[in-house]
């Protein structure tokens, strides 16, 4: 029988929630479940919104869902393009990872969402091995890994849980002899210590604040021609990703001499069996002109540290963000968050390989909100 | 086509092959071959058409007909 891929509404509701159970029957993989309801609960598509989420289902016949996907509309900013409306395609969701016989949903659900918006970008992944990044490979996007960064609060606990690490017998027993002696602390902190070293933030003062005003209309303004690509940032949408009433999230505003000089937003992962039995915890967004991006993640880094926070974990696209947050103690780790453009984006985004490094990508983008970061 | 894309024997491959039958016809090698069809015979295939190819057979028949109808 045809598939036909149209939007969400709220009769697909149980046909979806079959979906979702076929899918959990018969994978490991928790991730793998699309929303129960057809209006999203995060970034409802309300009148004059400059922000939403949309969902499409692929339905097979008169009701079987076979796939989903959402597209997150938003606004960009390319510097020297202006702004444009662009959509993230996420939770794209196939009933071929299950039932080979439906192969073909993948490329379905990936061409329609191109049809209904050509400037179109995808982020994480997993890696460029992860089918949707070899899908989108073929359809010609631009892809690019979004360095990843990581500073260790605690060291012992980071020796002993990381299971990331821990990944031989004779690793695991090697970390264990360092976390017991000492040296392991020792080291960890001696190299943390002396990158924080490099660079002298200034004066500053954090204060956690409960949204976004006019001043972060003016933080936008300042800093948005030093990078070449970033979403839209300012206050409206700021109050919009960030409410008020979210507790789970805590804004930081940096300031000095009485002005804010940026802000960022910090809160922990949920629990990740990689992570171990550590509290980890996400420098979620930040945003500020480069030559303050240093302060902002020491207070960022400081806000983590005071909620008892075992490792602090960020990922930053631009070049200055990451050197500040390497100037920050923050180490570089190995990456598998992909940024992928598709044609249309990346001829706004050209040269995209020379471009590339000043993107303001960070873990908020994408579907990285409200906890999924 | 379909022996390079997916890695099997021409010999191997009848008009009943599938993405059950044959191992490397996953979604990202379905789009593979959806691309190199267009590409090779430079033509659009339409989510229908890209939905009715579960087989090789399948893949021929849909092929031929829009070759038919299509002026060279």
């Amino acid at each position: 029988m045809a598939i036909v891929i149209q939007p969400y509404r709220p009769e697909h509701e149980p046909a979806v929630a079959e979906f979702n159970r076929r899918l959990r029957q018969s994978s490991a993989d928790n991730d793998l479940v699309f929303s129960g309801t057809a209006v999203p609960h995060w970034l409802p598509p309300n009148a004059g919104t400059p922000i939403w989420n949309e969902f499409f289902v692929a339905i097979e016949g008169s009701s079987a869902v076979r796939g989903t996907y959402g597209l997150k509309q938003e606004q960009m900013f390319i510097r020297g393009k202006g702004l444009h409306r662009v959509a993230c395609y996420h939770h794209a969701l196939s009933e071929g990872i299950i039932d080979r016989s439906y192969a073909s949903v993948g490329a379905l659900l990936v061409r329609d969402a191109l049809a209904r918006q050509p400037l179109l970008y995808v982020l994480g992944m997993g890696g460029y091995e992860h089918p949707l990044a070899k899908m989108l490979n073929a359809l010609g996007f631009s892809l690019t890994l979004v360095p990843f960064y990581f500073r260790i609060v605690h060291p012992h606990k980071f020796l002993l849980e990381m299971k990331a690490v821990r990944d031989s017998r004779w690793r695991a027993i090697l970390m264990s002899i360092a976390a017991a002696t000492g040296t392991g602390w020792l080291a960890v902190k001696a190299a943390q210590g002396a990158l924080r070293l490099r660079a002298r933030p200034g004066h500053f003062i954090t204060e956690e604040v409960n949204g976004f005003s006019a001043w972060a209309d003016d933080l936008w303004s300042e800093a948005k021609n030093a990078v070449s690509m970033a979403a839209v940032r300012d206050a409206n949408t700021l109050r919009i990703l960030y409410p008020a009433d979210d507790g789970y999230l805590t804004r930081v505003r940096v300031s000095r001499n009485g002005t804010a000089i940026g802000w960022a937003v910090v809160g922990e992962r949920r629990k990740d069996p990689k992570f171990g039995g550590m509290r980890v915890g996400s420098v979620v967004d930040c945003w500020a002109s480069p030559e303050n991006a240093v302060p902002v993640v020491r207070a960022a880094s400081c806000a983590l540290e005071k909620q008892g926070l075992d490792l602090i974990v960020s990922n930053q696209s631009h070049h200055l963000w990451c050197r500040a947050f390497e100037n920050s103690g923050f180490l570089k780790g190995p990456s598998t968050f992909i940024f992928a453009a598709s044609k249309q984006l990346t001829e706004l985004l050209q040269p995209f390989e020379d471009h590339k490094t000043s993107f303001h990508v960070t873990r908020a983008d994408g579907d990285g909100l409200p906890r999924n970061f | 086509m379909a022996s390079d894309l997916f890695g099997v024997p021409a010999n191997q491959i009848s008009n009943a092959s599938s993405p059950e039958t044959i191992e490397a016809w996953d979604s990202v090698q379905h789009l593979n071959l959806v691309l190199a069809l267009e590409q090779k015979f430079n033509l659009q295939l339409s989510p229908e058409e890209i939905e009715q190819m579960k087989s090789i057979g399948d893949v021929t028949q849909l092929i031929e007909g829009k070759l038919q109808v299509t002026p060279s």
